[in-house]
């Protein structure tokens, strides 16, 4: 029927599509190309509205949405990208960048002077996992609670995750501003 | 009856240091783990350079919308779209 066409979709333009910068933003940064991020943006809003009648209303959109998004990266998108340097989440826990420049640049401002484009190419550089929790996180704003929902973990992974991801995420920063000369290492 | 936060140690509070930037403890804990950081004079320069980098973060992953055309094709397929089963 015509009218419950336009209800249904006066619905989700008024609850699902105000979260559609949300939905590219992550796309984004989960594909890291702009074509698929596009791609990947359209077949999760098409895939909420055909499913729409399963959100249950007044619960959190934007973590439902996330949620399809999640789904449909993982089952369609995810393959391996051309990364610059893979991150081996684990070696890093045994490094922590704020020891290793307390004595020289104690409020981290060597981060100031690397450019945009190098932060996002580090955030891409992590494993997915740990990516999205940086993402939902820092970029979002979403709470653990959310984050949780929307990767199916439990809360104490998500704080666990967003604490290597976070550390992981200073190393790479840090290597890259020893590179270029931004900031003296510590002597071994 | 007003009681004052009870102190918690720095192992303690630098484990709830993230939770603490990101506004995920309990008003109680918060305010314990804020006084520490406030006082400890070995603890104040993490707290320091972490919330540093949290903004700093924030400011480098600015909000970027959706482009236009992607927008107007989702309004466009969804319009044209059949209804969705019930």
């Amino acid at each position: 029927m015509t009218s419950d066409k336009t209800d249904q979709q006066r619905e989700f333009e008024r609850e699902a599509l105000p979260h559609l910068d949300t939905v590219y933003r992550v796309a984004l940064r989960l594909c890291g190309d702009p074509t698929r991020a596009d791609d990947l943006t359209q077949e999760t809003m098409l895939k909420a509205y055909r499913a729409w009648h399963q959100y249950k209303r007044g619960t959190n959109a934007r973590a439902w949405l996330l949620t399809i998004l999640r789904h449909t990266f993982i089952n369609e998108y995810r393959r391996q990208k051309n990364r610059g340097i893979p991150v081996d989440i684990d070696e890093v826990e045994h490094f922590t960048v704020f020891e290793n420049v307390n004595d020289v640049d104690p409020e981290g401002q060597f981060f100031d002077r690397i450019v945009d484009a190098e932060v996002l190419q580090a955030i891409d550089n992590l494993p997915d996992d740990f990516r999205e929790c940086i993402i939902l996180s820092d970029m979002e704003g979403l709470s653990y609670a959310e984050i949780a929902d929307v990767a199916g973990v439990p809360v104490g992974t998500v704080k666990s995750r967003l604490f290597r991801a976070r550390q992981a995420l200073q190393k790479q920063l840090y290597d890259y501003a020893v590179e270029m000369g931004y900031i003296k290492p510590t002597a071994p | 009856m007003t009681r004052s936060p009870k102190p918690i140690g720095c192992a303690q509070a630098v484990e709830h240091l993230y939770e603490l930037l990101d506004h995920e403890l309990t008003p109680d804990l918060e305010a314990r783990v804020r006084a520490h950081f406030e006082e400890c004079k070995r603890c104040y320069p993490l707290y320091r350079f972490e919330s540093g980098f949290k903004r700093f973060l924030a400011a480098r992953t600015e909000t970027r919308r959706a482009p236009d055309e992607l927008r107007r094709k989702i309004f466009e397929r969804i319009m044209f779209e059949d209804p969705p089963d019930e």
